[in-house]
């Protein structure tokens, strides 16, 4: 509420400024130029990137030019790979929804019951801070060998990789819970695992989000190395298998397309998020 | 429900006796006695650091006594139970229910065997009752805080306990809806059938004397009850010249009397611990 003033005041004040300077007639070069700016800076530094990366494209040795294939190279190239693409994003998304949403709920569930349950709190908390920072990418040769197939093996690292945020956030937000919620829950006569349902869980939620978010870029991660390992198909092997054939159009075409796929995924999850959060003020 | 007390010989109503309190080894309350009549409107009054939070959540069975014991119709209390219902003073509707959804968690508790489309309109009822009908489908945080307060007290109203404990739940309002919750209040308890008993806390002394049937004064640390007075007024008590009467600006003298002298004594003995230089 504050924030949102605030801004408001600044964005005021910013407006106040501007209209001082019209009406003084001052007309200086860099006011016009900001002006012109303003609310388009996201969109001016694309096309400043694009353009760096056309020039180093052009002024690079011939000997290293084909590692910066020209902009106009690489949209073509990305755009005849679009049906290898979106193949090779459905057979990626088959290892990282189920991974990733079994991390849900198994991380939302558990959180809630083991920072409400002290004994199993006493036991499992010293695990998991010790268990919670192992880089996940570690477990990718051993789930391998734990499971037969590759997928499975995948949907394992990636559940690894997105549960212990969402766990951590989550035990967070339940700890967390007002005492006030508790003490109106007793008072209506609530039972433990409704109180559990109908209070901590929405109670916690909000954390259990921010670490959805964790969660959700960290098995992009998990999902790409494992497939750089030994997939045979989706956006990771798509990446490696060009990179192994110096193709380096598609190869980039690879890189921006993830890149695109993992901003489309992690804006949906916000949607989510506002969606269910409504009542979050 | 009286006649089958008479005859098992259970007294009826909340008997608190001998009970002290202690938090982190000091005392907050200290050698209370005090029994609430069946149908009976208490109201509580004190300065902050007397504890009557925390002797109305032992009558909730929120906290438990250090020593004696609380009995609610001759049995002793050891837990919460919705025979109870409480108001806090920082009223929470949960937020992420409708109104109508909070209430019906309240309902759901004792008319679990209804279907949920007549609970809502059960629970439509109790919401009417505190003229919140309109309110029914909208979030607490598209409420205004009185609103929110009266549908907190919906949700407690339709738990349908016998006995409310309310926590100055005033506290936090403006006058207008200060006043206007007050008379609902009264309104509420002298019209329930069967009959509700009331345990008030405030530490404002016009609404303990405008609510009460009697007020309790609780001196401050640790909180003891240092005076009860009966207020012997008629009801239906009419706000308008209600104040202006003889009888009730006496009590009020009484009260106010036995309220300063408590806080004088603390000052008082504030001084003396500074004077032996204990307290620097």
């Amino acid at each position: 509420m504050d924030r949102v003033s605030d801004a408001a005041a600044g964005a005021a004040l910013e407006k106040g400024r501007k209209d001082v300077s019209v009406a003084s007639g001052k007309r200086n070069v860099t006011g016009g130029i900001a002006g012109f700016i303003r609310g388009k800076e996201g969109i001016i530094f694309f096309i400043i990137l694009i353009i760096a990366w056309q020039a180093v494209s052009e002024l690079a040795s011939v000997q290293k030019r084909f590692l910066f294939p020209s902009f106009l190279t690489i949209a073509h190239a990305l755009y005849s790979s679009l049906p290898e693409l979106l193949k090779g994003t459905y057979s990626s998304f088959l290892i990282l929804v189920p991974g990733y949403l079994l991390a849900v709920a198994a991380g939302i569930t558990s959180g809630i019951i083991v920072v409400n349950t002290p004994w199993l709190n006493r036991a499992f908390m010293p695990f998991a801070r010790v268990a919670a920072p192992i880089p996940p990418t570690i477990y990718i040769p051993y789930a391998i060998a734990l499971l037969s197939t590759f997928r499975g093996a995948s949907i394992l690292v990636v559940f690894i990789g997105a549960y212990w945020p969402i766990f951590l956030n989550t035990a967070a937000g339940a700890a967390a819970v007002p005492s006030q919620y508790r003490d109106d829950a007793r008072i209506l006569g609530l039972s433990h695992s409704e109180y559990l349902r109908r209070v901590v869980l929405p109670a916690s939620l909000p954390h259990s989000f921010s670490g959805m978010g964790v969660g959700l870029a960290l098995s992009f991660i998990m999902l790409t190395v494992a497939e750089l390992f030994g997939a045979n198909a989706g956006l990771g092997r798509f990446v490696q298998y060009y990179a192994d054939y110096a193709d380096y159009p598609r190869m980039v075409a690879g890189i921006i397309y993830t890149g695109f796929i993992t901003f489309g995924a992690m804006e949906l999850l916000e949607r989510i998020k506002r969606r269910i959060l409504f009542w979050v003020r | 429900m009286a006649g089958s007390d008479f005859h098992s010989g259970k007294r009826s109503g909340l008997r608190i006796e001998s009970v002290s309190f202690a938090y982190n080894h000091s005392r907050v309350l200290c050698d209370i006695d005090l029994e609430v009549r069946q149908g009976e409107f208490l109201t509580l009054l004190g300065p902050s650091g007397s504890g009557k939070t925390t002797l109305l959540r032992l009558l909730a069975g929120m906290e438990i006594p250090s020593s004696g014991r609380i009995l609610l119709n001759s049995v002793q209390i050891d837990g919460p139970g919705t025979d109870r219902g409480m108001v806090f003073q920082s009223y929470m509707l949960f937020p992420w229910m409708t109104l109508q959804e909070n209430i019906d968690l309240a309902i759901s508790r004792t008319n679990g065997h209804l279907k949920k489309k007549e609970r809502y309109v059960l629970a439509d009822e109790y919401l009417t009752l505190v003229g919140l009908q309109r309110a029914a489908r909208l979030y607490p945080f598209e409420l205004s805080g009185g609103m929110q307060q009266r549908g907190a007290i919906a949700r407690i109203l339709a738990l349908g306990s016998p006995y409310l404990l309310m926590d100055e739940p005033f506290g936090a309002l403006d006058p207008v809806n200060r006043v206007r919750l007050q008379d609902l209040l009264i309104g509420v308890w002298e019209h329930a059938s069967p009959a509700r008993t009331v345990v008030f806390v405030t530490h404002d002394v016009d609404e303990a004397l405008y609510l009460g049937d009697r007020v309790v004064v609780l001196g401050s640390t640790p909180g003891r009850i240092i005076a009860e007075v009966p207020i012997d007024l008629p009801r239906p008590r009419a706000r308008q010249t209600y104040f202006s009467n003889r009888r009730i600006n006496e009590l009020r003298n009484v009260i106010v009397e036995h309220y300063q002298s408590d806080v004088i004594e603390q000052l008082e003995s504030a001084e003396r611990i500074g004077g032996n230089g204990q307290g620097i």
